[in-house]
């Protein structure tokens, strides 16, 4: 079987600037496929235009056998791609029951049924007591696994995961781990975006390292992790 | 060739817009700062016409009431600021929205009680004459206005970019959080805004009453028209406030005559429509 | 959800007798006007409040209902015909509107609703077939529901006061619907509700049509109740404002916020207005905008938020 996600020589300009200039990107089905990159490579950018929130300038994405660039975001949220937001974006003024709810009433038209659906997600999450706390009023943290409960909600073939990691303390990205396995557990198919790369390499199948807006890399995390060119990225040109 | 009307039309035009570009760039540069539209812009306008007809009924003529009028519109605006913008800045969105349109009804209701919905003008005495050029003949009191408007944007636009206090503002106005860091006072440059934003329609004010007259809903139709050239030109740019509004003088002069003067503002709406759906950012916006 | 059936139930029950006991003509034409003002708040509540795109453009809509029962009564067709093809054109209308304008957000499109029926007002004011800025006085049939006029204030209050009940029905519905989730996280971040498959402009352009059509009918009852149409009184910018001004001083987004902000309107700014001899002179206009800044600075939910607030203050400390 084909992958679920097929990013070929994705271009993203703003303005003169190139966001995106030759981003390439597979993802396979169950599996989780990391993507890192120095500090505005271009990694949010990309999950932008995968989940239909800009239009990239060229390129070609492929989700599961059909071409979707350029479709709307709510189209594309509707075929099966969810995401989450580096910086968080809650429905300050709803409940987290109510926020997960908006995500669940895609999939479950009827009130009643989305309500049910919301509730589960939020316990599987682990948001269960905060389920009546307002968006605005929740801690980053709890923020993060709100949008994860949201995007989750929606019942996804992929989940996109701006670094969702990003602030927890050890025990808690301890449990972010655990999580994540439950989730491709379902099936449902994960790229996520990280910074730091040791978070990613237990749990990544997959990494592709992205340097001012272009694919340098995709591979094992082992092979990340040894080859040159991902480390002139991250820590410069080698002193000779 | 044939000219007709059209270059007394295009003079027309031309010189009506100076006075809408005054408006519009007070309106326009409290926007840029502070991302606040003032919908009781006009209503400013009006207080500085009546104030500008109180000056007159003690024998001040409006351009010489024009530095005082300016003066304490700069008074109230930062004082409005002061008591009122600053609380509406904190709440939601939309407080903005309501608050200043509160401010609208207000200031509308009290004028209504103080002055009765009576239309009042000045008896303008030193411009009364017209001067004629080739086959355009302009009225004395529309070139004064227009004149005297000019000179007070390009003071405006000198002060933004020149100055320390200017850059300032437009630093602020650009970005925020930077201006923050770099020092500047947001909360002072907020109020200077709003001085300064309502002392223009304090000139504007008192340059009209040479040839308008005042009454409590006045201000709707040039508040309005101020909506459309600071769209046109892009919320928060000053020179865009200046070619917007003599972009809505020709049009509304043009259509005045060639359409029909009841639907003189029927083009200048539809121009805000086509402008903010085909183009958000205003003519010279920046995105 | 049944909280807001028995309050609604109780409003309905107590307004009725408060009319059936009060022969003061004044106090009745006063609740008809709060009843209408509660209509035309919640209506504009379901796309400003709920959706939060703030129209101040809703006259027109007003204007469709009153000109299509004004034009009904001068070509000597039924009222109900008028009123339907009212409600007819503010669809339309709102549909055609609509469709670009919720491209736009925040003041862009509150300027925008503006611009729109500014057009609309200088149309009126200048079509023949409409009788231009005079307007049309209706002609007086025999009273009844036939012809949609009374000899008596009190068939009004009864109207108005279904069309109220009707309207709130829609809202509690609304509040529990798919329709009612998706406008308030529209509302609080349209990207975000974009991400999980809303189509933001659908459901708003849902909420605009039903918006003018409510509106529509107020406008329609309005006409019949004062028996003539005048641009000026009906198409101006003031009337969309004080329609605004009614959702906002109640509380954007909640249930009785349109109603109690109706309720302070009529019987705070009219009543006071008129025992101070001030109405005509703009004391209304002062009381009233000067407590729309006062809740703008101080209390944005307005006064339905603040109740909230204060029942939540009381249920955490007892
Ligand atoms: N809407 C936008 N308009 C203009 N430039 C943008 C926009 N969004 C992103 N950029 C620019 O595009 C480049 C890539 O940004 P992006 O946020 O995608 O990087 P990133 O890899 O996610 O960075 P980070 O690790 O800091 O999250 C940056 O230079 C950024 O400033
Ligand atoms: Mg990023």
């Amino acid at each position: 079987m084909s992958a679920l996600l097929d990013v070929e020589n994705l271009q993203k300009r703003f303005g003169s600037l190139r966001a995106l200039d030759g981003f390439s990107l597979t993802a396979e089905r169950g599996k989780l496929t990391g993507l890192i990159g120095p500090n505005g490579a271009g990694k949010t950018t990309a999950f932008a235009c995968i989940s239909g929130a800009t239009k990239p300038t060229a390129g070609k994405i492929v989700f599961d056998g059909g071409e979707i660039e350029g479709k709307p975001y709510h189209r594309v949220a509707r075929l099966g791609i969810a995401r989450t937001y580096q910086v968080v974006q809650t429905f300050a003024e709803m409940t987290v029951l109510e926020a997960v709810t908006v995500g669940a009433l895609m999939r479950h038209p009827r009130l009643s049924d989305a309500r049910a659906k919301a509730a589960d997600t939020i316990e599987f999450v682990g948001l269960g007591p905060k389920r009546d706390t307002l968006g605005k009023s929740l801690t980053i943290a709890d923020k993060k696994r709100l949008e994860v409960a949201r995007a989750l909600a929606t019942e996804p073939a992929l989940l996109l995961l701006d670094e969702v990691m990003a602030g927890l303390t050890p025990a808690e990205a301890q449990a972010a781990v655990a999580l994540l396995r439950e989730i491709l557990g379902r099936g449902i198919t994960i790229v996520m975006v990280e910074h730091v790369m040791e978070v990613l390499m237990p749990i990544a199948d997959h990494i592709v390292v992205l340097s001012a807006g272009k694919t340098i890399f995709s591979g094992t995390p082992h092979a990340a992790a040894n080859d040159p060119a991902v480390l002139e990225a991250y820590l410069g040109p080698p002193i000779t | 060739m044939e000219l007709g009307p059209l270059p007394q039309l295009l003079v027309s035009g031309v010189l009506a817009g100076f006075v809408f570009a005054l408006i519009a760039m007070g309106l326009t540069l409290i926007f840029g700062v502070m991302d606040v539209v003032n919908f009781a812009h006009g209503e400013f306008l009006m207080i500085a016409m009546y104030l500008t007809l109180g000056f007159s009924l003690v024998g001040l003529q409006p351009v010489l009431a024009l530095p005082f009028v300016a003066l304490a519109l700069f008074l109230f605006g930062a004082f409005v600021y002061r008591i009122f913008v600053r609380r509406l800045l904190e709440g939601p969105p939309e407080a903005s929205i309501f608050g200043t349109f509160g401010l609208l009804v207000l200031l509308q209701g009290l004028a209504q009680f103080f002055f009765t919905s009576d239309v009042r003008s000045v008896n303008n005495a030193w411009f009364t004459g017209a001067v004629r050029l080739g086959p355009i003949r302009i009225g004395e009191p529309e070139l004064v206005a227009a004149l005297g408007a000019l000179v007070v944007a390009i003071v405006l636009y000198v002060f933004i970019e020149y100055t320390e206090t200017g850059r300032g503002m437009r630093a602020t106005s650009e970005d925020r959080i930077a201006a923050t860091l770099m020092g500047i006072d947001v909360q002072r440059m907020n109020a200077l805004a709003w001085g300064i934003g309502s002392a223009c329609v304090g000139a504007a004010g008192a340059l009209l009453m040479l040839t308008y007259q005042v009454y409590p809903r006045v201000g709707a139709e040039f508040a309005l028209t101020a909506f459309v050239v600071v769209a046109l030109g892009g919320f928060g740019s000053i020179q865009g406030a200046f070619v917007g509004a003599i972009l809505v003088g020709l049009v509304e002069v043009l259509g005045g005559f060639y359409i029909s003067p009841a639907v003189k503002l029927i083009p200048v709406y539809l121009l805000y429509l086509i402008v903010v759906l085909l183009r958000p950012q205003g003519l010279l916006g920046r995105r | 959800m049944r909280s807001g059936l028995v309050i609604l139930l109780v409003t309905c029950v107590a307004v009725a007798a408060f009319a059936l006991i009060v022969q003061n003509p004044f106090l009745l034409d006063l609740t008809f006007a709060a009843l209408l003002y509660a209509v035309l708040g919640q209506a504009w509540n379901w796309v400003s409040g709920y959706a939060g795109q703030v129209s101040f453009g809703h006259a027109l809509f007003f204007g469709c209902g009153a000109y299509g029962a004004a034009l009904a009564n001068w070509h000597h067709f039924s009222p109900w015909l008028g009123i339907a093809s009212g409600i007819v054109a503010a669809a339309a209308i709102a549909l055609a509107v609509g469709f670009p304008c919720f491209a736009l957000r925040g003041h862009y499109f509150s300027i925008a609703t503006i611009a729109v029926a500014a057009i609309g007002e200088i149309y009126v004011k200048n079509a023949d077939w409409l009788n231009g800025a005079v307007g049309i006085e209706f002609k007086l049939a025999s009273a009844g529901l036939g012809s949609l006029q009374f000899t008596s204030k009190l068939p009004w209050v009864f109207l108005a006061l279904a069309v109220f009940a009707l309207v709130q029905l829609a809202t509690i519905a609304l509040e529990n619907s798919r329709m009612g989730y998706y406008l308030r996280a529209i509302r609080a971040n349209q990207d975000a509700a974009a991400s999980v498959g809303v189509d933001a402009r659908a459901w708003e352009l849902r909420a605009l049509i039903a918006s003018a059509a409510a509106t529509a009918l107020a406008g329609s009852l309005y006409a019949q109740y004062t028996l003539v149409v005048e641009p000026e009184s009906i198409l101006a910018l003031p009337i969309s404002i004080s329609i605004a001004l009614v959702g906002v001083v109640g509380g954007l987004g909640q249930l009785w916020g349109p109603a109690l902000g109706a309720l302070t309107y009529a019987f705070l700014a009219k009543y006071v207005a008129a025992q101070l001899g001030g109405s005509g002179r703009g004391l209304d206009l002062v009381i009233y905008g000067g407590l729309i800044c006062l809740i703008a600075a101080l209390r944005p939910s307005g006064i339905a938020g603040y109740v909230r607030e204060l029942f939540a203050r009381r249920r955490l400390a007892g």
